[in-house]
């Protein structure tokens, strides 16, 4: 009788999970099969089948004049590796600084920084924007670049996973045996930070990936273009002359590097999440 | 290998923001520590002169002030008051790196990303040492430590007190001047705690280094250091060998704190009657040795009401009663070789050990709850506090 509602539990938490797989997952079939299929399949309305203007579509997409989009990933790429790698570095840095040292106004510190993170980049933005042009920097990628080395809220995650996985008896015990302070967060604390560092690393590159608000009001000549900014750009132009598929095509090029980069952290990324949690 | 010397060392913790000096009337704390308008007085006026190879422990309870000490000898504390030098130098405000100190931490603070053998080598490739040299040392300090067979091993996969060992491992490759131990015995349980401080004094006598250790356990205290330094409330309560400290405490703290079962106290009264001093509890009237006699004589000591202090294996039972401390066993542990009677005597706990065989093998008669017992003690191994509880002997 037991084993029986024990069965019949497995059985319905599999079919909810298999839903909400589905739920999740049939976005980016219908997004992958919509690639391959021309404007005027597409407008014959919904098919779960495959078309056959996967490459037409490919090709349509690297070959229009108006719409650089290699240029445009490699723009994403260049923005989202650069911010994932500084965002990080500079917060543990940052959040080293705080959890290690006893300094005055180490509160007030910690404190102004978490008072950032409740300011809206929206609020922000016009300020930012002045100053960007009075400094020369407008049109250019940097301005997308230079920003993310202040994140307080990644800030504030590897505070947290300080507490709760770096002892300071480790950081004592480097200075005893000799190392710098730079030397002993480059080697003994980046290392035990890379979980930690990767689930950040991965949040920041899609979030940077994504980002269409300040790339929009930044970026002004084509070949600087970042990919959100690129695909706007096509689904604004002439109705008239809107292909369907090129557009999926364009969508699917823009998520791969994600998913790629998705499935190289996983196995960071859920250590990540449970870590910190369990005391060995 | 080097002297060590602390003159007048003080450490005060500064009042945080919200931190307060308390207000009068304020409950009090677990520890008394001394709350001054500078701070929390964490170790005062501390003076130890240690010697070139010298074994020197330093135990109390927690909050003592005995790992603050040792954090300031390391350099990871500062010191508020006094000097502190290293073979002669004043090293205050040296960086612990320069102070050639090594220190093995009670978390064993070992780096959980490199590999044993990377552990160990890490303060010597920071020195730059040759690697051959590098690793010659650490082979030599694993075969010393018997961890040769981990050198490739992380250290999540290896045992606490294999990891103990890496730790003094890692310590002892740089040959430091002074080696500091922090609690290194307390994260392991009991049979590895007795392995290990075995190891620890063949491994003494195997390098040449000057050690500060730091305990809780008067065992350790007792079993590694050539001398022990008592502490409380960041005061320094006596230094001594561990005979000396076990034989003449100094006042009521480290007679209470040193040997176990702890040591039986009575409200007694010295009396002096014609030159001769004798001590009187409970209707048992006993001469003090010699020894006292001639203590007490020279530091002129009136008769008083003092706090007398017998340890449990000093207590005698007598067949008869008379010139006794009559006692009412209330429980009785076997312990194999001997019995622990705790005992109550006119509303006082006393704890009596009683050898189990007598020298020929036969059984002692056992007593039991309820039982009466007639102790008595002799005149050479009690110990006489005044009511501020210092020995009088002293």
């Amino acid at each position: 009788m037991e084993n029986k509602r024990s069965h019949g539990r497995e059985i319905l938490a599999h079919v909810v999970l298999i839903i909400l797989a589905f739920m999740c997952l049939f976005f980016f079939y219908i997004l992958i099969i919509n690639a391959t299929r021309s404007h005027a399949q597409l407008q014959l309305g919904f098919s779960a089948l495959p078309g056959s203007s996967l490459v037409t579509n490919f090709k349509n997409v690297i070959n229009d004049p108006a719409i650089p989009i290699l240029r445009g990933v490699l723009n994403s790429l260049i923005v989202s590796g650069c911010c994932a790698a500084i965002v990080t570095y500079f917060s543990a840095l940052t959040a080293y600084g705080i959890y290690a040292y006893d300094f005055r106004l180490k509160k007030a510190a910690f404190t102004f920084i978490m008072a950032i993170l409740v300011m809206p980049t929206q609020v922000t933005a016009l300020g930012f924007l002045r100053l960007i042009t009075n400094m020369g920097m407008d049109d250019s990628l940097l301005p997308l670049i230079i920003p993310s080395i202040a994140s307080p809220a990644v800030f504030y995650f590897m505070h947290s996973y300080m507490q709760s996985s770096l002892p300071k008896d480790l950081i004592e015990a480097a200075r005893i045996d000799g190392s710098m302070e730079f030397s002993t967060f480059n080697r003994i604390v980046l290392p035990i930070m890379k979980p930690a560092i990767a689930v950040q690393a991965i949040f920041t590159f899609v979030g940077s990936w994504n980002n269409y608000f300040i790339p929009a009001l930044v970026i002004t000549s084509k070949n600087k273009q970042t990919l959100p900014i690129m695909i706007a750009t096509l689904r604004g132009a002439d109705y008239m002359n809107f292909d369907m598929g090129k557009i999926y095509m364009m969508i699917t090029i823009a998520i791969v590097p994600i998913i790629i980069i998705y499935l190289l952290l996983s196995k960071f990324i859920v250590e990540g999440v449970t870590l910190g949690g369990v005391k060995e | 290998m080097a002297t060590l010397n602390l003159k007048g060392i003080t450490k005060i913790y500064p009042h945080s923001g919200g931190q307060k000096k308390p207000k009068k009337g304020a409950p009090e704390k677990k520890t008394n520590l001394q709350v001054t308008d500078k701070g929390v007085v964490a170790v005062q006026q501390f003076d130890l002169d240690i010697r070139d190879k010298e074994f020197i422990v330093l135990v109390g309870p927690s909050g003592c002030g005995k790992s603050t000490t040792l954090r300031m000898v390391a350099g990871l504390e500062e010191i508020s008051g006094g000097e502190l030098y290293i073979d002669g130098k004043l090293m205050n405000d040296v960086e612990p790196k320069n102070r050639d100190i090594a220190m093995v931490f009670q978390s064993y603070a070992l780096y959980p990303h490199m590999t044993v053998y990377e552990n160990m080598a890490f303060p010597l490739k920071l020195r730059k040492m040759p690697k051959d040299e590098i690793d010659r040392r650490v082979k030599e300090a694993a075969e010393t430590l018997d961890i040769t067979q981990y050198l490739d091993r992380k250290p999540k996969a290896l045992s606490g007190g294999q990891r103990q060992r890496v730790a003094i491992g890692r310590a002892i490759v740089r040959e430091p001047k002074v080696l500091l131990m922090d609690e290194p015995l307390s994260n392991l349980d009991a049979k590895l705690r007795n392995q290990m401080r075995a190891e620890i004094i063949k491994l003494r006598q195997k390098i040449n280094t000057t050690f500060m250790y730091v305990t809780h356990d008067q065992t350790e205290a007792m079993t590694l250091g050539d001398r022990i330094v008592i502490m409380k409330d960041g005061f320094i309560q006596q230094i001594g060998t561990p005979q000396e400290v076990f034989d003449h405490p100094a006042n009521l703290f480290v007679a209470g704190f040193i040997g176990m079962p702890q040591m039986n106290f009575f409200d007694a009264q010295l009396k002096n009657e014609g030159g001769k001093y004798s001590v009187s509890v409970g209707g048992c009237t006993v001469e003090l040795s010699e020894e006292k006699q001639a203590n007490l004589t020279a530091h002129g000591v009136a008769a008083q009401d003092i706090t007398l202090g017998v340890r449990p294996s000093h207590m005698v039972l007598s067949k008869e009663p008379g010139n006794t401390l009559s006692a009412t066993v209330e429980v009785s542990e076997m312990m194999g070789s001997e019995v622990h009677f705790h005992a109550n005597a006119g509303g006082k706990d006393v704890v009596v050990i009683v050898p189990t065989m007598d020298a020929e093998g036969q059984h002692i008669d056992s007593f039991h709850a309820g039982d009466q017992l007639n102790l008595t003690f002799s005149g050479s191994v009690c110990h006489i506090f005044d009511h501020e509880g210092r020995n009088l002997e002293f």
